[in-house]
């Protein structure tokens, strides 16, 4: 069991170890690996304007994508849980799934068809990245969410609150909102990390202006493979704090809370 | 405050099962006990005092006053759950404080009150705890300060012991007592444990398939069950059917025996209750109504032994402190009770 778990991670970690190596690498060509030491990749990524401008649009998206997701999520987890209609718990489930029958590429030329006519001509803005990147992650989140409401058992919890003297607000934001911190900390850890190396949508919708990391990232391979390299760990950085970001997010926001109460 | 149940009927959507016709009244300070099996509605009526179910007819009253369509929120009634449902992501004096907070209490005052109220259930030091490092025990008692705290019209209790192990149970069943005593507050107490609703409550309500079948003191229900079914829920019991043979005897599968003075009819079909330990082992002085046979079953219980005698076809079930042989037993006039079938 252990020489499987190691292969395993061995397999999960050598493209990166080498990721890393290559980035540093002067020359990598027909070679198990690079030869030579250099910091020059990163040095020409931080002047290209357009991978610097890539990675401030990734970094807008993914916290648009977080803070509105988060808005929609909650409410809506909420909803579903609370809901008894068979009807609804079924639209949720399909809701659930959309991202596995649907490919984000499928999502993507409806936008283009429906975002491009003159009654909504946003195809291209920052706005309908955000949105595209909130319908394909909010599943995850709602599944995430909805799941441990039922873990925690939020309908007593609510009625003990309600018994007490709690209106609907008041048990939304001092029970509910404070209890799912874990699981939304978890919820957008997971957003934030689907977001910020989300290609297959973005390379289509984004504009000119607005394109994502990624969506810039695949041209460093057509260049020398140490600048893609470089590109890619960046990509990788990027991830890590999002990710960080997203579970910072959820953490201060509950810390907010209990010192309210 | 007293609290006034007429006539009230809930049935759950798409089944037949609910509280039918319930009447119930009870005073300002009592503690009532609801005891059933799962299913009998005792859950229910307590949903429908709470304001968790709406009834469907009939009226709730508290102090005089109609809350049956009332929201939970405004009926002002103290409730502790059966899985006490304190909020995981606050301290024991923040749970406390939390209806305090609802009612725009000032910071320092609702922590003052509510650290208080938790020395009141005995937690004095455990107010900066969260409620997963407390035993169960203490979660009950934070539970309890919590339904309290806010001064309520009245408290109910959804089997608040029925997580605890069975020392501390014994211990919690005073504690509550105390409390609901000291606050001089009327409680409606729902429970499956006929022992803790004996001990605890001024009087008790007995549920079956959604109906109360009697409302009476413990000792009254113990020893003038309404009904077979409500002998047999309350305690231990020999119930036998059988003929009354005369207005002072009853004819019994196993030989007649002779009661005290009863108004039923030469004849008629009854059931006959006899309590465990009111079965004397041996003859007893006068001779009446003794029954020989042979132990078929015993069980040690520590202080008294519980025994199975066959006596012909029929098990006679008794309860002694005798540790000794026993090859026949007597039943006084006086502790045979005859119950319509």
């Amino acid at each position: 069991m252990a020489v499987v778990t190691g292969i395993y991670l061995l397999y999960l970690f050598i493209p990166i170890i080498l990721l890393f190596v290559g980035s540093f690498g002067e020359n990598w060509t027909n070679t198990l690996l690079p030869t030579g030491f250099t910091g020059a990749w990163y040095l020409e990524l931080w002047e290209d304007g357009s991978f610097r401008r890539a990675f401030s649009v990734s970094l807008e998206v993914v916290l648009a994508t977080c803070v509105f997701g988060t808005l929609l999520a909650v409410p809506l987890a909420y909803a579903l849980y609370r809901s008894a209609s068979r009807g609804v718990l079924l639209a949720a489930r399909i809701v659930f799934l959309l991202p596995i029958a649907a490919p984000p590429l499928v999502l993507a030329f409806g936008f283009i068809l429906l975002f491009s006519t003159d009654a909504l001509p946003w195809l291209g803005s920052i706005w309908l990245l955000v949105a595209g990147h909130i319908v394909l992650t909010l599943p995850y989140l709602l599944q995430t969410l909805v799941g441990d409401m039922r873990h925690l058992r939020l309908d007593e919890l609510e009625l003990a609150a309600e018994s007490l003297g709690a209106t609907f607000r008041e048990r939304f934001m001092d029970v509910i909102v404070p209890l799912l911190r874990h699981s939304l900390g978890s919820g957008l850890i997971m957003v934030a990390a689907l977001s910020i190396g989300e290609f297959q949508l973005s390379n289509l919708i984004a504009g000119f202006l607005y394109r994502p990391y990624p969506v810039v990232l695949l041209q460093a391979f057509y260049g020398s493979t140490g600048f893609a390299c470089a590109a890619t760990v960046i990509l990788l950085g990027l991830a890590l704090l999002a990710a960080a970001g997203g579970a910072l997010a959820a953490r201060s926001a509950s810390r907010y809370r209990k010192s309210e109460s | 405050m007293s609290l006034n149940l007429e006539k009230v009927t809930f049935t759950y959507p798409g089944t037949s099962v609910g509280v039918f016709d319930i009447d119930l009244a009870i005073a300002d300070g009592e503690l009532l006990a609801v005891i059933g099996s799962s299913g009998s509605g005792k859950t229910t009526l307590l949903k429908l005092i709470a304001g968790f179910e709406t009834a469907h007819h009939g009226s709730i009253r508290l102090d005089g006053t109609a809350i049956t369509h009332l929201p939970v929120r405004e009926r002002q009634l103290g409730v502790v759950f059966q899985s006490y449902a304190l909020f995981p992501h606050m301290t024991a004096w923040q749970n406390v404080a939390y209806p305090l907070k609802i009612r725009k209490i000032a910071s320092q005052k609702r922590r003052h009150l509510a650290v208080e109220a938790l020395e009141r259930v005995g937690l004095k030091g455990f107010e900066e705890r969260q409620p997963q490092t407390l035993s169960g025990g203490q979660q009950q008692r934070v539970a309890l300060a919590r339904a309290l705290v806010f001064q309520p019209k009245a408290l109910l209790l959804d089997e608040p012991l029925s997580a605890l192990d069975a020392s501390l149970r014994a211990d919690m069943r005073d504690e509550i007592r105390r409390l609901q005593r000291e606050f001089s507050i009327s409680t409606v107490h729902i429970t499956h444990d006929q022992e803790e609703a004996l001990s605890m409550a001024d009087r008790v309500a007995v549920m079956e398939a959604g109906r109360l079948v009697q409302i009476a003191t413990p000792l009254e229900l113990y020893d003038q069950p309404a009904t077979r079914s409500v002998a047999n829920f309350v305690g231990e019991a020999n119930l036998w059917e059988g003929e009354t043979a005369s207005s002072t005897s009853v004819r019994l599968p196993f030989g007649l025996l002779a009661t005290a003075p009863h108004d039923y009819a030469p004849g008629r079909r009854v059931t006959v209750l006899v309590r465990p330990e009111n079965i004397t082992v041996g003859p007893g002085p006068d001779g009446i109504n003794v029954f020989k046979g042979g132990i078929v079953r015993d069980r040690f219980l520590g202080a008294v032994r519980r025994y199975d005698l066959a006596v012909g076809e029929a098990v006679i079930l008794g309860q002694t402190g005798i540790r000794g042989d026993i090859d026949a037993i007597s039943i006084r006039p006086e502790h045979i009770r005859l119950l319509p079938t």
